[in-house]
């Protein structure tokens, strides 16, 4: 909670989350949330379902605004240390600097070209060459340019399940975030292309943040620098990952991990 | 605790009259199905057989031209002594009545039964085309309204009832909402009210006066647009709910408004299913006879909406350097009263005395609305097809 002592040796963290209460009506579905997120890490949310991850990870793109009557009741979010909940944070900003991608891949039935342009193109891009490069470097982050450069102008939804899913990606991160969300974006698919997304966020990481939320815990294990766990709500423990997963701290954690939840 | 069968075999059903309860619930609701089927059948057969013989000729070109491009007229039957029927219209009469001399034994006039169906098939045409351009700007709006922006809650449950209730409304008192509304008191531009208008704005270079639109096709359009407004609204807003929220979550993600999501990633995939819903009003549109029976409709008319007793524009010139002129005569259209199918075949079967050449012109103009009707129905499925086809996710 402690502001950084020496801003000059260790950056801010990219999303800071403090004391953070969240509600959907009445019920209160996170409890007194702090988190920190580095930059160019992996941080990983795992935990039981219903234990509000997805709803935190919705948190630091204002995701929720759309659910109507869920709110921030107590605490703030921070991203690049503004308050995202200041009055004057303009939601399209934000959203264009935190990318997100969703669990279940869905692309537009709009060409490839289209689906990763599409960012750009709201974001008022008009110039074409902007848009070819953006689309190409964005495909290539994604590992699918050697694949899709000769067929653009494809449907995106002739691709396959892992393909979309990675095309979502590279439409995410073509507007350049700072921070890449993804919630669980491998669960709908096959261990192959699991496997090449996993491959990828390795990659991700050297250019944006990611926080990646999943109930895979070998997936946190292999993709995630930081992880934190979940329960109830409630932030249990949040570590390095390789300590989180070897040495838990608190009980809770151990027992999830195991297997053996009381 | 292998108890021996008594019986060869173990799945005999039992004799409780279930199979007879079965059988007469299928036969039941098969003919129920029949007797639909086959009361539509009849229905075009009729039409078909009656109509067709007007519509057709056995020689070229197979259809009967001056059907379906001239005018309605009356009807004139001479008969000679031989008994021999001579149809011919006002102006030849006398012709035919000077050449058959002593010959001449009797005249008839039929209303309406000559000539052809070109002024209400123009009249509706023009109706569908206003119609359905209001209804479309409205109820799309109307339904992108209610189902991306409203919030849930007591307010969005009355526009729902409100609109439930509109299609619940019986089309007659559309019209007399039209011609109270529209006929009688829409706002107009006008350099000096009329007595009648209800209430007139100077706003200097001209006056705004609510003295309504008359008897014309922008009345009648607007009317009709009212008719077949629960359906486009309904069917658009299904539409847009149909558009999966995964593209709307994506879209507002990568930072979109609510609009440009609307604009971009909502609308385009539903406009094949609005576009699909509408062609489906335009045929209701096309058929409602009460609506414009007081706000656009005429039994007879002499003129096409655009024959008018007008200076013809300075020949030398092109249309351009009189566009004023040229614009202002092309909505001019608009401002006329015109006559309309269903209105027409109305006329045609209760309000004149019938008899075989009426009930001829009666069929021929129910069969073109027929075919009129089911080509843009189909052409609905068609494009429903296409579009489906293109947009699938």
């Amino acid at each position: 909670m402690t502001p950084a002592t020496n801003p000059e040796s260790i950056p801010p963290p990219v999303v800071q989350v403090r004391d953070m209460d969240f509600c959907y009506g009445t019920s209160k579905a996170l409890f007194d949330i702090n988190l920190k997120v580095e930059y160019h890490r992996v941080t990983a949310l795992i935990g039981p379902s219903g234990c509000g991850k997805s709803t935190l990870l919705r948190c630091i793109n204002r995701m929720n605004d759309r659910v109507l009557s869920a709110r921030v009741t107590k605490g703030e979010v921070l991203v690049k240390g503004k308050n995202i909940h200041d009055a004057d944070v303009d939601l399209t900003q934000l959203r264009k600097q935190v990318g997100m991608v969703f669990q279940k891949s869905n692309p537009f039935p709009k060409s490839i070209y289209e689906n990763v342009a599409y960012g750009l193109r709201i974001h008022g891009e008009k110039n074409k060459s902007v848009l070819d490069e953006a689309v190409e470097r964005s495909l290539t982050h994604a590992a699918l340019w050697e694949e899709l450069k000769d067929r653009l102008n494809a449907n995106a939804l002739a691709l396959s399940g892992g393909q979309q899913q990675r095309l979502c990606i590279a439409r995410a991160i073509a507007t350049v975030p700072d921070v890449l969300l993804m919630d669980e974006p491998c669960s709908a698919l096959d261990p192959i292309s699991t496997l090449k997304i996993e491959e990828l966020m390795h990659q991700l990481a050297h250019e944006f943040t990611v926080v990646i939320v999943t109930h895979n815990m070998q997936q946190a294990v292999r993709v995630s620098d930081y992880t934190a766990f979940l329960h109830l709500g409630k932030l249990v423990e949040f570590a390095p990952t390789e300590e989180l997963f070897t040495n838990p701290r608190e009980k809770l954690t151990e027992a999830y991990l195991r297997g053996t939840f009381s | 605790m292998n108890s021996v069968p008594t019986n060869d075999n173990p799945f005999a059903g039992d004799n409780s009259g279930i199979q007879q309860r079965e059988t007469a619930a299928r036969w039941a609701l098969r003919v129920g199905s029949y007797i639909v089927v086959l009361t539509t059948v009849a229905i075009m057969l009729h039409i078909f057989v009656k109509g067709a013989p007007v519509v057709f000729r056995s020689q070229w070109p197979f259809v009967n031209t001056q059907f379906l491009t001239e005018l309605p007229a009356t009807l004139h039957v001479i008969e000679d002594q031989q008994g021999n029927h001579i149809e011919t219209d006002v102006n030849g009469a006398d012709a035919v009545k000077k050449k058959l001399g002593d010959n001449f034994r009797a005249e008839k006039t039929i209303s309406y039964s000559g000539g052809g169906i070109l002024g209400p098939i123009v009249g509706t045409a023009l109706l569908v085309v206003v119609s359905v351009g209001v209804a479309l700007f409205l109820g799309v709006a109307c339904a992108i309204y209610l189902s991306e922006y409203a919030k849930h809650g007591k307010f969005l449950e009355m526009v729902r009832l409100a609109i439930l209730n509109l299609a619940g409304v019986p089309s007659v008192v559309f019209g007399l909402f039209g011609l109270g509304a529209f006929v009688l008191t829409a706002p107009r531009f006008v350099a000096m009210p009329a007595e009648r208008s209800v209430f007139a704005i100077p706003l200097g270079f001209t006056t705004l006066s609510f003295e309504g639109w008359d008897t014309c096709v922008l009345s009648g359009g607007f009317t009709l647009a009212f008719v077949i407004l629960p359906v486009i609204i309904t069917a658009s807003e299904q539409c847009l709910q149909a558009v999966p929220q995964g593209f709307r979550e994506t879209s507002m993600a990568l930072g979109a408004t609510r609009w440009q999501t609307i604009r971009y990633s909502v609308l385009p995939f539903a406009t094949p299913g609005i576009l699909t819903s509408s062609i489906l009003g335009i045929a209701r549109a096309a058929g409602e006879t009460a609506p414009i029976m007081f706000t656009a409709a005429l039994a007879f008319k002499d003129k096409l909406p655009w024959q008018k007793d007008l200076p013809p524009l300075p020949a030398d010139a092109s249309i351009f350097a009189h566009w004023e002129q040229s614009v202002s005569r092309f909505l001019g259209i608009f401002t006329e009263s015109v006559q309309a199918l269903p209105y027409h075949i109305y006329t045609l079967a209760a309000k004149i005395p019938q008899n075989e050449y009426a009930e001829r012109a009666q069929y021929g103009s129910v069969f073109v609305f027929l075919v009129l009707v089911a080509s843009l129905a189909a052409s609905s499925v068609l494009l429903r097809k296409r579009l489906r086809a293109k947009y699938r996710w």
